[in-house]
C-alpha cells in the first residue's frame, strides 16, 4: 500500500457522509499537517531566535557574546587609536594585504608604516581607514599601498564595520539586519559557529587565536585560524583552476559587474580625498596563482581586462601610481611560497614589497 | 528560482497556493493565475527563456487542434511533421547546435582543414528538453487518436508549464493530467495537504540532506581522477550513483508534493532502481516517465523487440544513442547511451538464449555494478576522465595507497555510502512508505523538512537542472 493510499484510507472520503471513522480519519490528517508545519516552523523559529542572540556573524548587533567572525576592523581602529605617532606608509586591502609587514615596508623605504588591512575589506573599509587615521594624525601627509584584486571594489559596507562608532560616521549608509540576514542566520553553517562561540565564550574563558603587533601585522605567520587557511595548496590551486573551466566569465559579464550602480561610491571618494591632500596611493594588483593564472588567461582573462580598462578611466580622473603584481614571475614570486590560490605567505609577500616599492615610481619615498 | 531556495519556500509557494486556493470558484481565472505563476518561475533564471516556451506552447496547442480538426490523412501528417520539426528545431538550436558545430570544428582541425568554424555562444533555456517532450506527446498522441485534444488554452499553457514538472519533469503526458484539469480539485483537503507535505519533505531531505553531503566528497574524487586506485576509483563510481539517484529522485519527490498540493497528480518517476534486477528492469524503474517516452514514441514505432533479435538489438541502440544525447550536448552523454544501449541489447539476447544467471541476488548486484560503472561515463566533464575513472575501477592504476586512502575516502563520506547502499537495496521508496497520518509522523516530517531547508544556505542547483 502506498503512502497515499495509506493517507487515503486514512481519510480520503471528506465530503461524504461522515462516518466515525472517516472523521477520525480526516481529524487525524489534519493533525499529521498541523504538526508537520508546527514543529517545521518552531525549529526554524528557534534556529532564528538562537543565532540572533549569539550573533556570531555580527549581523544583529546583538553584542551579547564575541563574534565568531574575527572583529578585525574594530581591533586595528583600536590599534590605530593606541598609536603615538601617525603612520607614514598605510597598508590597505583585504586579506591578501594582511600578511605585509609594516616593519619590512620600513626597512624598504626608511617610513613607518601600519596594516590596515582586513579580512574580506574593499572600498569602504579602507575609506574608513583612511579618514580615520587623518583624523587621529591631522596635517600628516601619508603614502599607501593599497592591495585590490581584479574587480577592484565593492561598496556593500559589511555590518561588522557599521557597528563600530568609530567607523560609522565615515560611512553613508549603514546596513540593517534584513531579509538575507535572516537567510543566514537560517543556515547550519551560523548555527555551527553560534555553537562554537557559546561553547568558546559561554561555557569557556574566550580565548582568541590571532593575535597583532602594534603596527597592524600578525604575530604569527600560522594560518590555521585565518580565512587564507588551506590544509593543501595543490588541493586549493586545482579547485580555484576547477572553478575557473566551470564557470568561465565573459567580458560582457565582466564589465556588467563594474559597471553596477554605486559601485565606485567609496573608491572615488577614498582617492577624491587622497588626492585633495597631495597624496597618491600606490595601488596594487594581488597575484594569482601561477597556474591559475594561466587558466584564466586561456579564457582571455575578462575580469583583468575589464578591471585594467577602468583603472586607465580612473586615472584620467585621479593621481595614483599602479602596480601590476597579477603574474608572481614579475615579481619573483615562488610558487610554494602561496597560502592558497590567491594568498601568498610572507616570504612571498617580502618579495612583492620589494617589487612594488621599487616600481612606485617615488610614491613611497 | 531552486526548489531548494529560501525564496521559493518562504515567498513564491505560499503565494501561489495561497491565490490557486482563494480562487478555486472561477477555473478559467485559476488556471490564468498558475500559468503567470509558472512563467514568472521560468522567467526568474532568465526572461530570455520565456519567450522559446510560449512559442512552442502555442504551436503545439494549435497543431493539436488542427490535427484532430481534419480528416486528410497527409494533412494531419504534416502538420504533425510541422509540430514536431518545431520542437526538435528548437532543441536542436539551442541545445545541439553549438555540440554539432564544436565536434566539425574538431574533426576539421584534426584533418588540417583550414580556419575554425566561428564558435557558438546560444543561450541554453532551462528545461527545454523536458517541456518540447511533454509538448511532442500532446500532438502524437492527438495523431493517434489516443486523446482528445482540449479546447481551452488555459489548461494546455497549464499542462506544459506547470512549475512543479517544468524545469526537471517527471515529463507528464496529457493524458496524465487531462481529466485533472478539466476538474480542478476544489478544495486543499486534508489529504492532499498531508500527501503534499510528506512527498515535499522527503524530497527536501534527499536533496539537501543527502545528495549535497555526497556532493563535496564525489566531486573531489573526479577532480583527482588521475589519482584514483581501485578502491577510490569504484567510490567514484559508487558515490555518484547514489548522489544522482538521491538528488534527481529528490528533485521528483518535490515535484509530486508540490503538484499534490494544488491538487494535481503526477505520475511515479523512480521506483527503487537500484533493486532492478536486470537493465531492462533498472530502465523501468529510473526516470520513468523519460524512459516509457521513449519506449511509447520511438521505441515501439521502430519496431520494438517484435521483428527479431538483431532488429531488437538495434532499436535499443538507436533509442538509447537518442535518450543519451537527449540528456546533453556531449560526447560523454552520447556513449553513455550507447553503452546502456548495448547492455539493453545484450540483455534481451542473452534472455533469448536463457543464458542470464538464476540468482536474483547475483543479477541485482551485477546491474548495479553496471549501472554505476556507465554512471562514471554521464558524470565524467570529458571522455579522458572516464577512461582514468574507469581504469582504475579495473584496477590498472593499483590499489589506493594508505594516505591516499586517507585523503579521498574520509571516513564520514564512506560511512555515508554504506549507510545508503543499505537503504537503497532495503528501505522502501517513498511511493511505498506507509504512512499513517499521526501527530508524530506529521512532527518527523516537519522537523527533518526544517533541518533540511537550514543546509540551503548556498544552493546548489539539481544535477538534472543543466539538462
Amino acid at each position: 500500500m502506498s503512502s497515499s493510499q495509506a493517507i487515503a484510507k486514512g481519510g480520503g472520503a471528506v465530503g461524504s457522509s461522515a462516518s466515525a471513522t472517516e472523521v477520525t480519519a480526516a481529524a487525524s490528517q489534519r493533525r499529521f499537517v498541523g504538526g508537520f508545519l508546527g514543529s517545521f516552523l518552531a525549529v526554524l523559529a528557534a534556529v532564528l531566535a538562537f543565532n540572533v542572540v549569539v550573533d556570531p556573524y555580527a549581523l544583529a548587533g546583538t553584542k551579547l557574546v564575541p563574534t565568531a567572525v574575527e572583529p578585525d576592523r574594530s581591533i586595528k581602529l583600536d590599534l590605530l587609536q593606541k598609536l603615538e605617532h601617525g603612520p607614514q606608509i598605510l597598508i590597505l586591502g583585504d586579506s591578501r594585504g594582511r600578511q605585509a609587514e609594516p616593519s619590512v615596508v620600513q626597512r624598504l623605504t626608511g617610513h613607518t608604516a601600519f596594516n590596515a588591512a582586513v579580512t574580506g575589506g574593499s572600498a569602504p573599509e579602507a575609506y574608513v581607514f583612511v579618514r580615520y587615521t587623518a583624523h587621529r594624525f591631522p596635517r600628516q601627509k601619508r603614502r599607501y599601498i593599497w592591495f585590490v584584486s581584479t574587480g577592484l571594489t565593492s561598496s556593500a559596507v559589511v555590518p561588522q564595520l557599521a557597528q563600530d562608532s568609530r567607523a560609522r560616521r565615515y560611512l553613508s549608509s549603514v546596513p540593517r539586519f534584513g531579509l538575507a540576514d535572516v537567510k543566514t542566520y537560517l543556515s547550519t553553517d551560523a548555527t555551527k559557529a553560534s555553537w562554537r562561540v557559546f561553547e568558546k565564550c559561554v561555557l569557556g574563558p574566550c580565548r582568541s587565536h590571532i593575535h597583532y603587533h602594534a603596527d597592524g601585522s600578525l604575530t604569527n605567520q600560522s594560518l590555521h585560524y585565518l580565512p587564507e587557511h588551506a590544509q593543501s595548496l595543490h588541493r586549493a590551486v586545482a579547485a580555484a583552476i576547477a572553478g575557473v573551466r566551470r564557470h568561465p566569465e565573459t567580458l560582457a559579464e565582466a564589465r556588467r559587474q563594474l559597471a553596477e550602480p554605486g559601485r565606485f561610491r567609496y573608491f572615488d571618494r577614498i582617492l577624491t580625498f587622497m588626492n585633495r591632500r597631495g597624496e597618491v596611493p600606490v595601488i596594487v594588483i594581488n597575484p594569482v596563482y601561477p597556474s591559475v593564472l594561466a587558466a584564466e588567461e586561456q579564457n582571455g582573462f575578462p575580469a583583468r581586462r575589464a578591471t585594467l580598462a577602468t583603472l586607465a578611466q580612473l586615472k584620467t580622473r585621479f593621481r595614483f601610481v599602479l602596480v601590476d603584481c597579477e603574474n608572481s614571475r614579475t615579481w619573483g614570486g615562488n610558487p610554494r611560497d602561496w597560502s592558497n590560490a590567491s594568498h601568498v605567505n610572507r616570504a612571498n609577500m617580502r618579495l612583492e614589497l620589494k617589487y612594488i616599492v621599487a616600481h612606485s615610481h617615488g610614491a613611497l619615498r | 528560482m531552486l526548489f531548494n531556495s529560501y525564496v521559493f519556500l518562504f515567498a513564491f509557494l505560499p503565494a501561489v497556493l495561497a491565490g490557486w486556493w482563494s480562487l478555486s470558484r472561477w477555473k478559467s481565472l485559476r488556471l490564468a493565475f498558475l500559468t503567470g505563476a509558472s512563467w514568472f518561475f521560468y522567467a526568474w533564471w532568465d526572461w530570455r527563456y520565456l519567450p522559446v516556451l510560449i512559442g512552442a506552447t502555442s504551436v503545439d496547442f494549435l497543431a493539436g487542434r488542427w490535427i484532430a480538426a481534419s480528416e486528410s490523412e497527409p494533412r494531419r501528417r504534416l502538420l504533425l511533421t510541422a509540430s514536431l520539426a518545431t520542437n526538435v528545431g528548437i532543441l536542436a538550436y539551442f541545445k545541439y547546435a553549438g555540440f554539432f558545430f564544436g565536434s566539425l570544428d574538431g574533426i576539421g582541425s584534426a584533418v588540417g582543414l583550414g580556419a575554425p568554424l566561428p564558435s557558438l555562444h546560444i543561450l541554453l533555456p532551462i528545461g527545454i528538453s523536458f517541456y518540447t517532450f511533454n509538448s511532442m506527446s500532446y500532438t502524437i498522441d492527438i495523431f493517434r487518436r489516443r486523446v482528445e485534444p482540449t479546447r481551452s488554452v488555459l489548461e494546455y499553457t497549464t499542462f506544459v508549464g506547470l512549475f512543479p514538472h517544468l524545469i526537471a519533469g517527471p515529463i507528464v503526458r496529457f493524458t496524465d493530467l487531462a481529466e485533472q484539469l478539466k476538474r480542478l480539485t476544489p478544495r486543499l483537503t486534508s489529504e492532499t495537504a498531508a500527501r503534499g507535505a510528506f512527498f515535499l519533505s522527503c524530497g527536501l531531505v534527499k536533496k539537501l540532506l543527502i545528495a549535497d553531503q555526497l556532493n563535496p566528497y564525489v566531486a573531489r574524487l573526479y577532480t583527482d581522477h588521475t589519482q584514483l586506485g581501485l578502491l577510490s576509483g569504484w567510490a567514484a563510481a559508487v558515490g555518484y550513483s547514489l548522489q544522482l539517484y538521491f538528488d534527481f529522485s529528490g528533485y521528483s519527490d518535490m515535484a509530486v508534493g508540490l503538484a499534490c498540493l494544488l491538487g494535481f497528480r503526477f505520475p511515479q518517476n523512480f521506483n527503487s532502481p537500484f533493486k532492478a534486477v536486470n537493465i531492462s528492469d533498472f530502465w523501468r524503474r529510473w526516470h520513468m516517465s523519460l524512459s516509457s517516452w521513449f519506449r511509447d514514441y520511438l521505441f515501439i514505432p521502430l519496431g520494438g523487440s517484435q521483428r527479431g533479435a538483431k532488429r531488437t538489438v538495434l532499436n535499443l541502440v538507436v533509442t538509447m544513442f537518442l535518450a543519451g544525447l537527449w540528456h546533453g550536448a556531449a560526447w560523454t552523454f552520447v556513449i553513455w547511451g550507447l553503452v546502456h544501449g548495448l547492455f539493453l541489447g545484450s540483455h534481451a539476447v542473452l534472455r533469448r538464449a536463457g543464458w542470464t544467471p538464476s540468482s536474483a541476488v547475483l543479477n541485482r548486484a551485477l546491474t548495479f555494478l553496471l549501472v554505476c560503472a556507465a554512471f562514471v561515463i554521464f558524470r565524467s566533464p570529458s571522455l579522458g576522465v572516464a577512461g582514468d575513472v574507469l581504469s582504475s575501477m579495473l584496477g590498472l592504476h593499483g590499489l589506493d595507497a594508505a594516505a591516499r586512502v586517507h585523503a579521498l575516502l574520509p571516513g564520514k563520506f564512506v560511512l555515508l555510502m554504506a549507510a545508503l547502499l543499505v537503504f537503497v537495496n532495503v528501505a522502501p521508496n517513498t511511493w511505498q512508505i506507509r504512512l499513517g497520518p499521526r501527530v508524530w509522523q506529521g512532527m518527523a516530517a516537519g522537523i527533518a523538512a526544517a533541518i533540511a531547508v537550514m543546509t540551503i544556505a548556498q544552493p546548489h542547483p539539481f544535477i538534472y537542472f543543466q539538462f
